[in-house]
């Protein structure tokens, strides 16, 4: 029986297909990620530096919380910043019952805090007690190196 | 003539599709192109916490037990500056003399001390962070955060 092998190419041209493929994959992947990023953690937000730390690993499970600085009132007093939740908006009153539930659907949640370094800690207190009130016992707060 | 135009013919290359190497030039820039933007963003890292709120704050939150010493570092805010008071002992210096008045209580009180950070309402989150840095750099287990005081 005779064996019909490959056809050799006919062109001097290597095969670029599964080039542009893998690329074309990759280009995708990159840009979801982006998008995915972006829409986790919101810019504006300058977070504080630290000496110690470490990462926490998996990103799988993860919340972050986004305290949004405000510019102060024409007193000079600082006003309450702003709560986001992958992008959408939360107030004060119900950010309790909004990580209750999210706890509920994930109970192995991973909760990080990411706040203005400026950012007066009578802002940062109520996110903590609401953490709390969700049964949240580890938070996370999000720093930058120092130096 | 149809000679000569097929001898010239074979020079060219056989292929007959578009030509793919401009746009793979372009695919692969923007693939560095992000593939650099990813690795240039700043690298962030957490301090972790595991008792956030104290017992009776707001709300009458209920947290875990206590343990039997307890440390409050009050936070108060003089002028620019932010004060660290432990009893009878005051510092400024936030991340120099504090840890290190940490580090040496920890010495003598045992892993086991209970931190409390109190900041005072106006106490910006930087030095929150930094003393609670202080604190974990001292190796200390249990430190929560008080309500803010007025």
């Amino acid at each position: 029986m005779k064996i019909r092998g490959i056809k050799p190419m006919q062109g001097e041209h290597v095969n670029v297909t599964p080039l542009i493929d893998v690329v074309m994959c990759l280009i995708i992947f990159f840009l979801l990620v982006g998008h995915i990023a972006k829409k986790a953690s919101i810019k504006g937000i300058k977070i504080p530096s630290t000496a110690t730390g470490k990462s926490i690993g998996s990103q799988s499970n993860e919340l972050i919380i986004n305290l949004v600085p405000r510019h102060s009132d024409v007193q000079g007093v600082q006003r309450r910043p702003r709560i986001y939740i992958w992008g959408s908006y939360y107030t004060y009153n119900n950010l309790a019952s909004v990580l209750r539930e999210y706890k509920s659907h994930h109970p192995s949640l991973k909760l990080i805090i990411r706040a203005d370094m400026h950012t007066q800690y009578r802002y940062l207190a109520p996110v903590l007690v609401a953490c709390a009130k969700a049964k949240i016992v580890s938070v996370h707060f999000m720093t930058r190196r120092q130096g | 003539m149809a000679l000569k135009r097929s001898k010239i013919g074979m020079h060219s290359a056989h292929h007959v599709g578009p030509n793919m190497t401009p746009m793979v030039d372009v695919v692969m820039v923007i693939l560095i192109f992000f593939m650099l933007g990813s690795s240039f963003t700043s690298p962030v890292w957490y301090l972790t916490n595991n008792t956030p709120a104290i017992r009776g704050g707001f709300s009458n939150v209920k947290t875990t037990k206590f343990p039997p010493v307890k440390l409050i570092i009050k936070l108060d805010r003089r002028g620019d500056h932010t004060m660290a008071t432990i009893g009878s002992y005051q510092t400024e210096n936030l991340q120099g003399s504090l840890f290190n008045w940490l580090n040496k209580r920890r010495k003598i009180l045992g892993k086991k001390t209970q931190l409390i950070i109190k900041p005072h309402q106006r106490v910006p989150y930087q030095d929150v962070i930094t003393v609670y840095g202080d604190c974990v750099r001292a190796r200390y287990h249990e430190v929560a955060f008080g309500m803010p005081t007025r």
